[in-house]
């Protein structure tokens, strides 16, 4: 797979240091799990955080911190269960996704245009963002938009394209305020995305505000 | 004593001693991290101890030849800070909700899961030849700002430059650093 379109290199670092909301790390995440070269972006600021360890000034730690650890140790561990797998509770729209996806939990899915539908990730610790799966039918001209906060968007399967080039499955896609992009899903097959979202969408042209309060996403 | 060697004690004979060396160089250093990067001091010091527990059961699973001793503590540390602010956030909504989670979330965060995680060993020494390539202005700047997410106002300082060189310097290290590491 020749991926073209990368994360910026701030939201790869944001991703190894921890500084992302959950739905965007899902989506860094899924990404570098199949892109060695991100990979090696994120190891490389591990690496440089282990340096910062190492040079970080000691605090004392509390004083039975050891005796507590040793006793933590000597007790037998709790057998965590094993997680789940594409036992989803509701149907999915697509079951074919990458493992880390099908250890999630997901919301129902429902359709939130002509020939779009979405369904949305449950993430406990998510605090600005969503993650959701978008699906588009081959063909699908998505209305000219922007955001007014951010939108992470990996294609899974099939591909869309826009003023930034064309992506295909592997290839990331980032979206803000100042990016105004009118999607088209490509005419072979549908398109299914992986999608973190903060802000709300913004249609532009008489047709997308006209829609505008019924697309929610 | 390389830290490696003695992760690889704890791990072939659940070396006690090599643990303890273990645990008085990195337990101060990982809860004094997390103090620096804004935590409070009670946090920090559960996260230190989880953090070298982690060390203690997940030994078998350190590989030498793919990160440092260092960077593998830090993913540890990482991840459990990641899953203590999901179970904080989970209770708050709980909380709100009144509905008292009454089924135990079991989702495993992105960060935890190995597969995004491994590094092929191949990448390993290419990502060594990066970091040694950069200028130690450059990876000060990237460390400072990223990992130990100090203002800007804080790093003109600290380097001596104006504040309005901060971004382009960030901006330059991150190009160099991903120039160095593409194919």
């Amino acid at each position: 797979m020749t991926i073209n379109h990368h994360p910026p290199e701030d939201l790869l670092a944001d991703f190894a240091a921890a500084r992302l909301d959950e739905a965007d790390r899902l989506v860094i995440g899924v990404h570098a799990a199949q892109c060695s070269r991100c990979q090696r972006f994120i190891a490389a600021i591990e690496q440089l955080a282990g340096a910062a360890l190492e040079q970080a000034a000691p605090i004392a730690m509390a004083e039975d911190a050891f005796a507590t650890i040793m006793a933590a140790i000597d007790e037998p561990e709790t057998a965590s269960t094993p997680a789940p797998t594409s036992s989803q509770a509701v149907p999915l729209l697509d079951d074919d996704l990458p493992e880390i996806l099908l250890r999630c939990r997901f919301g129902k899915s429902r359709r939130v245009a002509p020939g779009v539908k979405m369904q949305p990730i449950i993430l406990p610790g998510a605090d600005t963002s969503r993650a959701f799966l978008l699906w588009s039918a081959p063909g699908t001209r998505m209305l000219e938009h922007s955001h007014t906060g951010t939108e992470l968007t990996l294609v899974l399967k099939g591909s869309f394209s826009h003023q930034g080039g064309d992506y295909r499955p592997g290839d990331f896609d980032f979206g803000d305020g100042e990016v105004d992009h009118q999607p088209i899903v490509g005419g072979d097959m549908p398109c299914l995305c992986l999608v973190a979202m903060s802000g709300d969408l913004q249609m532009h042209g008489w047709l997308g505000r006209l829609i505008s309060p019924f697309v929610r996403l | 004593m390389e830290w490696a060697e003695l992760i690889g004690r704890v791990a072939a004979h659940g070396d006690r001693h090599a643990f303890k060396l273990l645990f008085e160089h990195f337990a101060p250093r990982v809860k004094g991290f997390l103090v620096k990067t804004g935590m409070n001091a009670d946090a920090a010091e559960e996260i230190a101890q989880n953090t070298l527990l982690t060390v203690w059961r997940k030994a078998a699973q350190f590989d030498p030849g793919t990160a440092g001793a260092a960077a593998w503590i830090f993913t540890i540390a990482r991840n459990l800070r990641i899953d203590s602010a999901r179970a904080a956030a989970r209770q708050a909504r709980a909380l709100d909700k009144e509905a008292a989670s009454a089924e135990p979330d079991e989702t495993p965060d992105v960060a935890d899961s190995p597969e995004t995680m491994m590094v092929r060993r191949d990448d390993v020494s290419r990502v060594s030849s990066a970091l040694l390539q950069l200028s130690d202005e450059q990876s000060t700047v990237i460390r400072l700002s990223f990992i130990e997410e100090q203002p800007h106002g804080e790093i003109a300082e600290r380097l001596g430059i104006p504040l309005g060189t901060v971004k382009s310097r960030i901006r330059l290290a991150m190009a160099r650093l991903k120039d160095l590491l593409d194919d």
